[in-house]
């Protein structure tokens, strides 16, 4: 894949080695669909004294379309939020340009349809939930009937209504992160930014986010995140570009880049044992190889999401059910509720994997 | 209370200084404007070529001030700033910066200890104490609360859901310097009814009895008992039950005698004025009764002081030398005498008499007689006519204002018909269009009466205590609005400590603006005052005197010597741009003498208040414009 242009179908033919050079021709494509422009955007730090320090973004070429949800990508270090905060106008590049809703990324008016949910909820500590969305709220010049009204409707949609009059210096971090994700939203954004959305969130709050942002691209709107989660960027990505030392190594289609071509993947439910030899036979007969046939696993966010469901719908002690091991932990998450405050238990550990195409499709189509 | 000369101007005067341009606020605020936008034009563009390339950095520099006049201006929102203000006032008192409130009553509490009200002028010293107090933790609390509010926004990156939001540069830097100059307004609100109260009551004292009353004629003359180390005497005039007593240390009390033949005081009254002054203009006669500008100085007057009042033309060099008002002399038992010249001295004005007062200082030259003070006339004449009544004879009491008054009926004796008619000043004494004059002489040969053209007024009307506290606690006011304004603008490019540092060196060169205009004359005018930093530090070490030649040869010298100077113009030029807050500050010095803020001066100090907010305005949106808050 060579060409970031808008003919993107086409270009998951082939699965280049990442580290090729990712960036070609220039597509002339600048119709209104395009939301993000960024041309050969680079960007060094400097030291006070104006010695280089990092090369924190090298000639980055992307475009997000409209209504797609585009991942940034990419380990520690890798140039995304350096991405963001130049498109946010927060830096200032070094040289190439940034273009957002075809004006420039330093110019406060694109602001007005823009969402943005910062790495950290960096909020005002001592207001409480409502102030602070309205306080966001009379940024944007909303009317006091617009903003009590949006005010209420994101805190449901957060399920922060409980908590509303509570400073944001006694939330757990969960419930900032929603706060954050509620004040990104405050305008109705056409563009909405979100950096590292999932940190900080248990898994029912991060399949809550992934619905969220799957529900706004839903609505049109356009969607740019940047994550290290990959199972993240896996489940809820159109296009991904993947950094790597703010150079891009990557760009395309999620379904195209993560196909893998000579491998095909069938399943089926109530094959008997005869039938799974018979297959095995047809596959020998064409001369493929099999590489496995086994009964597939489920991935751990969907265990601990069943478990909490039920739990919820059965409140109580839950039976451990016998292919489970023998000690009782599964009764845990039964006794909250499920905007639980708690941080994040640890992330399923299905993402890692992801990449060579074992899992590909296991969750989503 | 000694005014300058540029206290006496109205505001128009002050604004534009007919006859003297050069020395008008006009031309130093426009100048300073103009200077502002060309260095920040300058400064824009080198730190824009040096980051994108000479030529693109012409375009960013262009940019900015088109972003500012075309967008950013016209898209300012009210509502915003609003927000924002309301966000820094929060985030202001949430810090419990309310505590400094609490910290003026502790003081206020402890200083009941301190000041004591047994002292010659116990209204000065209590109004002088809650103001000062009053001034200078407000100014360091607005110190404390400007300068670290926007870089720890930054550093804590708050400030990203901010500027992602469509709010502009100019409604950051207003948002912050409205809801800061709110906190500091709730807070001078409760501190000045405190001091308030603390003055009043502090002051208040009972007279327990009367010590000592005879009774002549039906007319009651007696002594109070003695409290705070003082008494006064009081008259009771034939057939009335109340009388007053003297005035000792600005305050007296009333008496009434009851039926039974006791007596009882009242509260203290008259400690606590805020008097109108009607200034006249001052001439001086010299011992031959030759007119002179000025009288004759007893010490070193006219060395140091009072350029302030001559802007920029002092700093370009074409006004020179100083322009304080300090006291001048007449020398007594000769033609020698101060003419004090009154316009509109109307009816309407002066209904039922001329109130004057008197503040004087008397200068011996041999010790004379102790026990008597030195004896000055007044003489009220007519300036057309000569008509003057006769010689008022007084003591000088030095260091107070003496309140005494005309009445407006005089007797005279006709010469033709030989009898005495009762004749009304305005009449005689008073010329049609409303001018008199009052000669100050001093009677005792070789003795010396001290006046400045304050020194005596007439008194047409009297203000009450409590509107002129509340004017000079709007001066202090102002001065935090600047120091807040100072304190913004600094926190849009450097970091919290840093930007406090800067705004108190600000504060403290316009403190001590004075002193570096004095050494700049002495330098320009080889005046041996000990000289610019280095020469005086060498004194120090050497612990030579302040007036001897620099005792340093040759090279050294001449290195000493420019090297000062170039330190001194640069420290003059900048105390020159930076706002006068000793003169800001002094306005409490007329509420602690007990006159009316002069509306002129108060209104003086609001436009360059509003001036310099202006120009810090600028300067923050600019900085924060061109700034890369991520970085």
């Amino acid at each position: 894949m060579d060409t970031d242009s808008t003919a993107v179908a086409d270009s998951a033919d082939e699965n280049t080695p990442a580290g090729a050079a990712p960036v070609a021709a220039r597509s002339t494509a600048t119709g209104s669909d395009v939301v993000i422009e960024t041309r050969n955007l680079s960007k060094i730090y400097k030291d006070f004294w104006g010695r280089k320090k990092v090369h924190a973004l090298k000639s980055l070429d992307i475009e997000v379309r409209k209504g797609e949800i585009f991942g940034l990508l990419g380990p520690n270090g890798s140039g995304k939020s350096t991405t963001i905060k130049l498109i946010l106008g927060l830096l200032f590049p070094t040289s190439g340009r940034v273009l957002v809703f075809d004006k420039d990324a330093t110019e406060t008016k694109k602001n007005e349809q823009i969402g943005y949910l910062p790495e950290e909820s960096y909020l005002y500590q001592f207001l409480n939930a409502e102030e602070t969305l309205d306080f966001y709220g009379r940024l944007f010049d909303m009317s006091g009937r617009q903003r009590k009204q949006r005010v209420e409707e994101l805190l449901t949609l957060v399920g922060l209504q409980g908590a509303r009059h509570r400073q944001l210096r006694e939330y757990s971090k969960g419930m900032r992160r929603r706060v954050g994700l509620a004040q990104a939203l405050i305008n109705d954004p056409d563009l909405i930014l979100l950096d590292e959305p999932t940190t900080g969130l248990d898994p029912i709050g991060i399949r809550e986010m992934k619905d969220l942002i799957l529900a706004l691209r839903d609505q049109g709107k356009t969607i740019l995140l940047c994550s290290h989660q990959l199972g993240d960027v896996q489940d809820v990505c159109d296009r991904v570009a993947i950094l790597h030392q703010g150079e891009l190594k990557e760009l395309g289609r999620v379904t195209d880049l993560l196909k893998v071509q000579d491998v095909t993947e069938v399943h089926a439910s109530g094959l008997s044992e005869e039938a799974k030899n018979e297959i095995r036979e047809v596959i020998a007969r064409h001369g493929a190889d099999l590489k496995s046939m086994d009964n597939p696993t489920a991935t751990m966010e969907d265990l601990f999401l069943n478990i909490v469901r039920e739990s919820e719908a059965r409140p109580g002690a839950r039976r451990v059910s016998a292919t489970a091991s023998d000690e009782p932990a599964a009764d845990e998450p039964a006794a909250d509720e499920p905007a639980a405050d708690e941080p994040a238990a640890d992330e399923p550990a299905a993402d890692a994997s992801a990449a060579d195409g074992s899992q590909a499709g296991s969750d989503k189509s | 209370m000694n005014l300058q000369p540029d206290d006496f101007w109205t505001f128009s005067e002050w604004l534009f200084r007919p006859g003297a341009f050069l020395e008008s606020a006009f031309l130093q605020g426009v100048v300073l404007i103009v200077l502002a936008i060309v260095l920040g034009l300058l400064v824009g563009y080198v730190i824009s070529a040096a980051r994108y390339g000479p030529g693109e950095g012409f375009y960013a520099v262009a940019r900015a001030i088109r972003d500012l006049l075309r967008t950013d201006l016209p898209g300012t929102s009210p509502s915003r700033i609003v927000a924002l203000a309301r966000l820094a006032f929060k985030e202001a008192i949430r810090r419990r910066v309310l505590f400094v409130v609490g910290l003026f009553v502790v003081i206020l509490l402890l200083a009941g200890w301190f000041l004591n009200p047994e002292s010659d002028d116990p209204a000065r010293l209590y109004i002088s104490f809650v103001l000062t107090a009053t001034n200078y933790l407000v100014l360091a609390l607005a110190l404390f609360i400007s300068a670290f509010s926007l870089p720890q926004d930054i550093e804590n990156r708050t400030i990203y859901t901010i500027v992602t939001k469509p709010v502009r540069a100019t409604e950051i830097v207003l948002g912050r310097m409205l809801g800061f100059v709110a906190v500091g307004t709730v807070m001078l609100i409760p501190m000045g009814l405190a001091s308030y109260i603390f003055v009043d009551r502090g002051l208040d004292h009972t007279h327990y009895g009367v010590v000592e009353a005879n009774e002549i004629d039906g007319r009651i003359v007696g002594k109070t008992d003695r409290v705070r180390k003082h008494q006064h005497t009081f008259t009771i005039e034939a057939g009335e039950t109340q009388g007053l007593t003297n005035f000792v240390r600005g305050h007296r009390h009333v008496v009434t005698r009851l039926d039974d033949g006791s007596f009882t005081i009242g509260p203290p009254t008259g400690q606590l004025r805020a008097r109108i002054p009607s200034y006249g203009e001052i001439q001086f006669y010299d011992r031959n009764g030759d007119p002179k500008d000025s009288g004759i100085d007893v010490g070193a007057e006219r060395l140091a002081g009072g350029y302030g009042s001559a802007g920029i033309s002092r700093l370009i060099g074409v006004a020179k030398g100083n322009r304080k008002l300090e006291h001048s002399y007449v020398e007594g038992g000769t033609l020698g005498m101060a003419e004090f010249t009154f316009d509109n001295v109307t009816r309407q004005r002066f209904p039922d008499k001329i109130p004057f007062d008197l503040s004087i200082r008397a200068y011996r030259s041999f010790k004379g007689d102790i026990e008597s003070g030195i004896r000055g006339s007044l003489t009220f004449k007519n300036p057309d006519t000569g008509f003057s009544l006769t010689p008022k004879q007084f003591t000088v009491e030095e260091y107070q204002i003496d309140e005494r008054e005309l009445p407006l009926t005089f007797e005279w004796l006709n010469k033709e018909t030989g009898e005495v008619e009762t004749r009304n000043v305005f009449d005689y004494v008073v010329t049609e269009d409303g001018r008199m004059q009052i000669l100050l002489k001093c009677l005792d040969s070789s003795q010396y009466l001290g006046v400045t053209k304050s020194g005596l007024y007439l008194r047409p009307a009297e203000s009450s205590f409590a509107w002129n506290l509340t004017k000079a606690y709007g001066s202090i006011w102002l001065q935090m609005t600047m120091i807040i304004a100072f304190g913004v603008m600094f926190s849009t490019f450097l970091s919290g400590p840093v930007a406090m540092v800067a705004t108190a060196v600000c504060v403290l060169l316009g403190f001590s603006a004075e002193s570096i205009y004095d050494t700049r004359h002495f330098i320009d005018s080889n005046i041996e005052r000990g000289g610019g930093p280095i020469e005086s530090l060498v004194r120090l070490v050497k612990q030579d005197a302040m007036t001897t030649q620099l005792d340093v040869e040759g090279v050294a010298n001449t290195l000493i010597k420019s090297a000062d100077a170039v330190i001194v113009y640069t420290m003059d030029a900048v105390a020159t741009a930076l706002p006068n807050l000793p003169r800001m500050v002094s306005t409490a010095e007329y509420a602690a003498s007990g006159i009316d803020i002069f509306n002129a001066v108060l209104a003086r100090h609001s436009v360059a208040t509003l001036g310099y907010c202006l120009l810090a305005f600028l300067i923050s949106y600019f900085f924060l414009k061109a700034r890369e808050i991520a970085a």
